[in-house]
């Protein structure tokens, strides 16, 4: 579900995409995608003739978080998603060119941590971002050390402990994104920025990112381990298998 | 004193002013020196409270001094390592530090800015860090901007480059007040005054309570920030980009 797309258009010359294509389940992550994000985020960072990164989504929405379904019979699986996560947000934030997100439709769960990864996120006024995971006994505290350094202390609180969601225009103001679209579709209009971080130097833009990722605590593991093993700390547990259990009971009933 | 800089001090307010309007108040070594003379002896004074940093003429500043950067080697290295010490002590002056930008703010120039407690601006003055455009690393300005914006806004602006508008630093929030071009000295006169009111061992107390809470990290970063800025500069891909720029205003 995850493919890399090269632009033969001269206009996107040095930019390449992440693209999640599962548009079916909204493109929904599992362990393997995020396995393959990773990979793709190291070929494309490797890459002397790629400047810069887009991560975008197929269909009505960015990215609805993980791919639940999969826990109903191995609990296990819910460990690999909240490790591959953890992983992936730490590789697009330690790949020396700009990595940008085209937020469109919604980025939920473990789809929002994703842009804590990222240098610059566009969306649009009506997407819908967030946290709703308490609700099933699941922890997002793997995106808080991310989340906190984009929106700061207090929003990442109640953003994390509130499963509410909210507006791509609340996004723009708390500065989860940086450029709020008024169309749906945000790509035209992230590619557009990616280019043009595509063109600046590429030495003065490898090193201003490693900087601020010096300055901004991004490089402090122990941070990011400690949020990843506070979530994972609840996996299994009997909370998580009652309210995650009654959740997948009601949407196999659904689907039925 | 030089004269590349000016303190004159009346009651409890001074005024700290960046004087080599004729090159847009560019950072030169001198000038800095000229800066840091002013800012060492508002260091002892407990009797002022406030001080206004401001540029003569139209601009605020401009921004380091690229031609003296290019003159000799070594130089990018003592240009940075000043810079990044002034704004070390304007983050620990006693005095509530405001800064008055007139025009522009560029560069070295807006890490002034964004170093002072409360930064006034008007709607269409230039702000920014257009330094990656040249091949530079704003590494010295980062932990400063960072402290003022957050880290997620702070990434947005360093990384694509280029200015804005007042109005735009004031909605992210790199400047505290934003008023109309002709408000801009009333409104800074009447801060200042109102600040002046203030107790003074209140003002110095929080203002140093802040400052700790910053954390002793900070001054490393913004020193090692300097060694980086310094070394950027250095490379090939700086020096030929700035070069180029030179040239085209040279002709």
């Amino acid at each position: 579900m995850i493919r890399i797309e090269r632009y033969n258009d001269p206009r996107f010359g040095q930019v390449c995409a992440i693209v999640l294509d599962r548009p079916e389940r909204r493109n929904a992550l599992t362990p393997a995608a995020l396995l393959d994000l990773k990979r793709c985020a190291l070929e494309l960072g490797a890459e002397e003739a790629c400047r810069a990164v887009l991560v975008r989504g197929e269909g009505p929405m960015f990215c609805s978080g993980f791919d639940l379904s999969l826990c109903k019979d191995d609990p296990g699986v819910l460990t690999s998603l909240l490790s591959g996560l953890s992983e992936v947000i730490r590789t697009l934030r330690q790949l020396g060119k700009p990595v940008v997100i085209a937020a469109h439709g919604g980025a939920l769960a473990g789809g929002c941590a994703l842009l804590g990864g990222a240098d610059l996120v566009i969306t649009h006024g009506d997407a819908k971002l967030g946290y709703p995971v308490v609700t099933l006994g699941i922890s997002p505290a793997v995106s808080g050390p991310f989340l906190a350094k984009s929106v700061g202390i207090a929003a990442a609180r109640s953003m994390l402990l509130d499963p509410r969601l909210i507006s791509g225009a609340d996004a723009g103001r708390l500065g989860l994104a940086h450029v709020v679209d008024t169309a749906e579709d945000v790509l035209p209009r992230a590619q557009i920025e990616a280019v043009k971080l595509a063109e600046k130097p590429g030495h003065a833009m490898r090193a201003t990112k490693a900087w601020l990722n010096e300055v901004d605590g991004s490089n402090d593991a122990a941070s990011a381990g400690a949020g990843l093993a506070a979530s994972l700390s609840l996996v299994g547990g009997a909370e998580e298998r009652l309210l995650l259990g009654e959740m997948l009971a009601r949407s196999s009933k659904r689907s039925t | 004193m030089s004269g590349l800089a000016t303190l004159s001090i009346d009651g409890r307010i001074a005024r700290l002013t960046l004087n080599r309007p004729e090159k847009r108040n560019a950072l030169s070594l001198e000038l800095l020196e000229a800066v840091h003379a002013c800012v060492d002896q508002l260091a002892g004074r407990t009797d002022v409270s406030v001080c206004v940093l401001a540029g003569a003429g139209g601009t605020f500043c401009s921004g380091m001094d690229l031609k003296a950067v290019l003159d000799s080697p070594g130089a990018p290295l003592r240009l940075l390592s000043s810079i990044a010490e002034l704004t070390l002590k304007l983050h620990w002056l006693p005095q509530v530090a405001v800064a008055r930008v007139r025009g522009a703010a560029i560069g070295g120039g807006c890490g002034l800015a964004c170093v002072c407690d409360i930064a006034v601006t008007h709607p269409d003055a230039k702000l920014g860090f257009p330094e990656v455009d040249l091949g530079v690393c704003p590494a010295v300005v980062a932990p400063w901007l960072v402290r003022s914006v957050g880290a997620g806004r702070a990434r947005r602006i360093l990384l694509q480059g280029g200015t804005m508008s007042g109005l735009q630093a004031h909605t992210v929030g790199m400047v505290a007040h934003c008023v109309p071009s002709e408000e801009l000295d009333g409104f800074v006169d009447e801060l200042a005054g109102r600040l002046a009111l203030a107790g003074p061992q209140a003002l110095r107390v929080t203002k140093k309570l802040l400052g700790e809470i910053d954390g002793e990290r900070l001054t490393k970063l913004v020193r090692d920030g300097a060694a980086l800025s310094a070394q950027v500069l250095e490379g090939p891909e700086a020096r030929s980009m700035l070069s180029k720029k030179l040239g085209e205003r040279g002709s």
